[in-house]
């Protein structure tokens, strides 16, 4: 299946290659302020795969994913400053562990239940989720929210740290693009496709949509998971509100949303569209790019309502159409 | 409504600088000295981030109305970047390197410090001075930085001076309780409260922590009525301290002594609760009328009147603050007799000069050094707020215990 | 006695609550739409109802209807402009993100004008503790308490007694059918929503009374209307009162017997728990949301 789906798509996959190879070439041709962009850039589109392999693929629609960025950096962060002093990269490498491991846990506990809710009752659950996590996390000591984790610094090839971060993103981003493509063209992403069109027939049909859902719900948990504890460690130091930020989950549905729900480019578009707004155009207003960035949002959903993937199909249509 | 005007200006302005033109533009006659940094506009900080800001556009828009400065025989007109960080620490620092790679060479910080430690670190590596009036938190100044500094001392030795004053009180305080925060500044603030009351003798009955957020503290006051504590120290926000306040109005809860760090500096907070601010104890760095020369702007006095000549908002201590992290710079950039970055830093590093904010004299650490720099104890009387510790700067008798909020006149 | 003031803390804390979310709790029942710039509609109320108060000296509690004609007006052109516009479009799902665009800009647009400080009103009424049994009450609290149960009451009665809300109501249950019967369904969505923002602004001044505000707080009423609505159940008025009384006793019971730290980690975690045992709420109604 996986072989076929590759030669179907040979050449979006030769895309692929080229555009990851054209990107690992960023910090040594532009200023530190684009290699951070590219890198806000990366995680945003690996944070936007990583929620659409359930949100996308079976239609759950998640809005409290930003639970597990703060989960996985707290937990890595917590461990490596308590167990592994001295070890920046072996710690940072069981951190990523530790951080993704307890974000799969604590998914996989609340899974059976929670993926029961439908729709906007499963969304709304997860929101939850994420404030019951931020205020613990917040307001007992033992979880360091409110004073703040100082991470152990890492650095490599005397790489400059935006570079450092650039890269370690790029290669986080990357397999999460692969395992995404896999998944989507592996019977698993069929019968999430099933869930997502009709879960009653799905069910009827034979598809085990119990497993498939909480399978993927872990997956999803356990990728952003690992993908905060880098996020920490590009920042250097957090609080609660560093990485458990409402702002997160939202935007990990308006990437998608933007790109194209349920496509492996749509997180990639809407990431670089949003970022590049907000940060390089808007970047310099001091007053009003709130205002600008939610009226964009308005728009968005008004002109491109299946995002740019769909705009782009619909152009596409009309013009062969003609 | 003021602000809309400018935000209209500022969208013009920002659209003109999407062309980069930080350098071009020093190329005129007179050269152009850049402060960067952020300011959170749109976040829980707003207001204070507001005041700051309102300080550093006084002190260039005063400096360069007076032709600029003169540093090591060129002249310099001075410029303002700042942008809103949103209270959001990526976003912070991308917008910071676009500074840096801008070539600013200055900034100013944002407050909070899980945005001013990440911003920091960008700064720092790459030998570029702050010079901050938003975080005061201990975990700034315990990173061994040596291009930080910040107009407050560190949040745990602020209450030093307070607690000293306290004891001093007849009849003698016998007990306290805090409420703080849930935040890296007022649990450290917190801590602060209790070792140095700790020092002085006087045992904690209570310590309460509210969340971020809070609509109510009315179990909170149950729980002090019940357990009544000569002294309530708040190390909560404006906000809180102005809930708090009410709802101890509104229910009678009266203690001998009511302190709350921040709020009652602030005129808006003294005019909702009307005659019952009357008596409520504060700190502050600032007031305008102690006895402070500042190379720039004469007295306190002289920068309050030329502040409110050019502005609507009302006069607050951060506003005073904020102008002296830029009066700070240019003394600094005087002594060193350049504007190298490096040889800035050392200057800002040994500086010990007069501003109409303080005398600025910061520790190794970077911070505000706890006694030249440290708070003054102010207590609201008749609706303003006033200086009661110490003796030199002293403006109005304290009044102590307080009366009961329904005999306050 | 300390249990007795806890719960009486935390019921005139609930009667705010109720009244905060019962627009939400309309909106989502009637039309399946999550507004996310709830919160921002009770903001606009506490702004509008603070102008009144600073710049006229009128309490309030007198400017409610006015507040609230404001906020119903603006209510119906952000629905038959945006929001309806954005269900046909896409779905249901993305017209929550238009509404929180909608919130970013709202919240902007109040920092603008009327800058981040913190705001308050302090009426005539307030400062003298009332003592009932050795309870102490907060008469600016109680008042709001009041305000809020009568307003309640009022819409409770409009939706059950008048020809509006008979209206509202079948086109909820059975939009086709409502259509067959010759509603213009989109007409009663608009209405839906003015009702509902009228609403929002009568909770927003009501709130201004009590509480200290600025811009920021609106994401937290959101959050509030969202935990209310689904304790008390969605649709209905009581739903939002029994939802909001509860969460009130909550927060003060929390607050007194675990930590004042913990109240809202409480209010989430009975959020989550009460949509795995009971989604539809303690008074669940079977509305378009719901299904």
């Amino acid at each position: 299946m996986l072989a076929a789906a590759l030669r179907k798509r040979a050449w979006r996959v030769l895309a692929g290659v080229v555009f990851f190879a054209a990107a690992a070439s960023l910090p040594f041709v532009t200023t530190p302020f684009y290699v951070r962009v590219g890198q806000l850039v990366l995680f945003s589109s690996a944070l936007g795969l990583a929620w659409t392999l359930l949100g996308g693929f079976a239609g759950y629609w998640s809005f409290g994913h930003a639970a597990f960025i703060g989960l996985g950096a707290f937990a890595a962060g917590i461990f490596e400053v308590e167990l592994m002093k001295g070890q920046p990269w072996l710690g940072f490498a069981l951190g990523l562990l530790v951080g993704a491991g307890l974000s799969a846990l604590a998914a996989a506990v609340v899974a059976w239940p929670i993926l029961r809710l439908r729709g906007i009752y499963f969304a709304v659950a997860m929101l939850g989720i994420s404030q019951v996590l931020a205020e613990l996390n917040n307001n007992i000591d033992m979880f360091k929210g409110s004073m703040g984790l100082v991470l152990p610094r890492l650095s490599a090839f005397g790489l400059r740290p935006e570079a450092l971060y650039f890269y370690l993103l790029l290669i986080a981003t990357i397999l999460i693009t692969i395992l995404a493509f896999a998944i989507q063209h592996s019977r698993i992403g069929a019968g999430l496709m099933a869930i997502r069109e009709d879960e009653d027939t799905a069910r009827m049909l034979g598809v085990p949509t119990e497993r498939y859902k909480v399978t993927m719900f872990i997956a999803s948990a356990a990728l952003t998971g690992a993908l905060g504890v880098i996020y920490a460690h590009s920042l250097g130091y957090i609080t609660t509100s560093s990485v458990y930020r409402t702002e997160f989950s939202l935007n990990m549905i308006v990437y998608n949303l933007l790109g194209g729900i349920g496509t492996l480019i749509g997180p990639f578009l809407g990431s670089a569209i949003m970022v590049i707004l907000t940060q390089v155009v808007l970047g310099r207003l001091l007053s009003i790019h709130m205002f600008v960035t939610g009226a964009l949002l308005v728009l968005l959903v008004l002109v491109a309502p299946k995002g740019i993937t769909g705009l782009v199909r619909a152009l596409r249509q009309r013009w062969s159409a003609r | 409504m003021t602000l809309s005007r400018r935000s209209m200006v500022q969208l013009a302005g920002g659209a003109a600088l999407a062309a980069p033109a930080i350098h071009t533009a020093s190329a005129q006659a007179t050269k152009t000295i850049t402060f960067g940094g952020s300011v959170p506009l749109s976040g829980g900080a707003a207001e204070t981030g507001l005041n700051v800001n309102n300080g550093y556009k006084t002190a260039v828009q005063f400096i360069n109305e007076q032709g600029g400065v003169e540093i090591a025989g060129t002249r310099y007109k001075l410029d303002l970047k700042l942008f809103d960080d949103a209270s959001d620490p990526s976003r912070a620092v991308n917008l910071i390197q676009r500074q840096l790679d801008d070539g600013v060479d200055f900034f100013l910080g944002s407050f909070g410090s899980n945005i001013v430690l990440p911003t920091a670190a960008v700064t720092e590596r790459a030998e570029k001075p702050m010079v901050q009036a938003g975080g005061g938190s201990d975990q700034i100044f315990g990173q061994g930085y040596k291009y930080v500094f910040g107009m407050f001392p560190r949040a745990t030795r602020q209450f030093l001076s307070t607690a000293a004053f306290i004891k001093t009180l007849a009849p003698a305080v016998k007990n306290y309780s805090v409420i703080f925060t849930n935040d890296a500044f007022s649990k450290t603030a917190a801590q602060g409260v209790m070792n140095a009351m700790k020092d002085q003798g006087i045992p904690m009955l209570e310590s309460y922590s509210f969340p971020e957020t809070i609509t109510d503290a009315s179990s909170v006051l149950a729980s002090i009525r019940a357990k009544t504590p000569e002294a309530l120290i708040c190390m909560t926000h404006d906000q809180d301290n102005l809930l708090i306040a009410k709802q101890m109005i509104a229910t009678g809860t009266n203690v001998n002594l009511l302190f709350q760090g921040l709020g009652p500096q602030l005129g808006s907070f003294r005019d909702t609760l009307g005659k019952a601010a009357n008596g409520i104890y504060f700190q502050t760095y600032w007031d305008e009328r102690a006895p402070l020369k500042d190379r720039f702007f004469g007295t306190p006095k002289d920068f309050a009147a030329y502040y409110r000549k050019n502005n609507t908002r009302p006069i607050a201590y951060h506003v005073s603050a904020g102008a002296a992290c830029i009066v700070t710079y240019i003394e600094a950039m005087m002594a060193a007799k350049s504007i190298d970055p490096v040889k800035v830093r050392d200057a800002l590093a040994s500086i010990d000069v007069m501003t109409q904010y303080s005398r600025i004299k910061f520790t190794e650490q970077g911070d505000g050094d706890p006694v030249i720099m440290g708070p003054w104890v102010g207590q609201v009387v008749a609706n303003a707020p006033e200086v009661v510790s110490p003796a030199n700067a002293k403006t109005a008798p304290y009044t102590y215990p307080t009366p009961a909020w329904s005999q306050r006149s | 006695m300390l249990a007795l003031q806890t719960i009486a803390d935390g019921l005139v804390l609930g009667g705010l609550y109720a009244l905060s979310a019962v627009g939400f709790s309309l909106i989502f029942g009637v039309m399946g739409v999550v507004n996310l710039s709830h919160g921002a509609l009770v903001m606009i109320g506490a702004y509008l109802a603070w102008f009144f108060w600073h710049a006229l000296g009128l309490d309030p509690l007198v400017t409610i209807p006015v507040v609230m004609l404001c906020l119903g007006a603006f209510g119906y052109v952000y629905q038959r402009g945006l929001i309806q516009l954005a269900v046909d479009r896409s779905s249901h799902v993305a017209s929550m993100l238009v509404t929180f665009g909608v919130a970013l800009m709202l919240r902007n647009t109040l920092v603008l004008v009327f800058s981040p400080d913190l705001r308050s009103i302090t009426p005539s009424y307030s400062g003298h503790p009332l003592l009932l049994g050795g309870i102490v009450i907060d008469p600016v609290r109680l008042a709001a308490l009041g305000a809020s149960l009568v307003l309640l009451g009022t819409l409770a009665v409009i939706l059950s007694r008048s020809r509006m809300g008979r209206v509202i109501r079948a086109t909820a249950q059975q939009e086709l059918a409502a259509r067959l019967c010759g509603v213009n369904a989109h007409h009663v969505y608009g209405l839906t929503f003015a009702v509902a923002a009228a609403f929002a602004g009568a909770a927003g001044a009501i709130l201004g009374i009590v509480l200290p505000f600025s811009p920021p707080d609106e994401g937290l009423w959101t959050l509030n209307a969202f935990v209310v609505v689904t304790l008390g159940g969605v649709g209905s008025p009581q739903g939002a009162l029994l939802g909001g009384l509860l969460l009130g006793v909550m927060a003060t019971g929390t607050s007194q017997l675990i930590g004042p730290a913990f109240p809202n980690a409480m209010m989430f975690a009975v959020l989550v728990a009460m949509l795995l045992i009971r989604p539809s709420g303690l008074l669940g109604n079977a509305f378009a949301g719901s299904r």
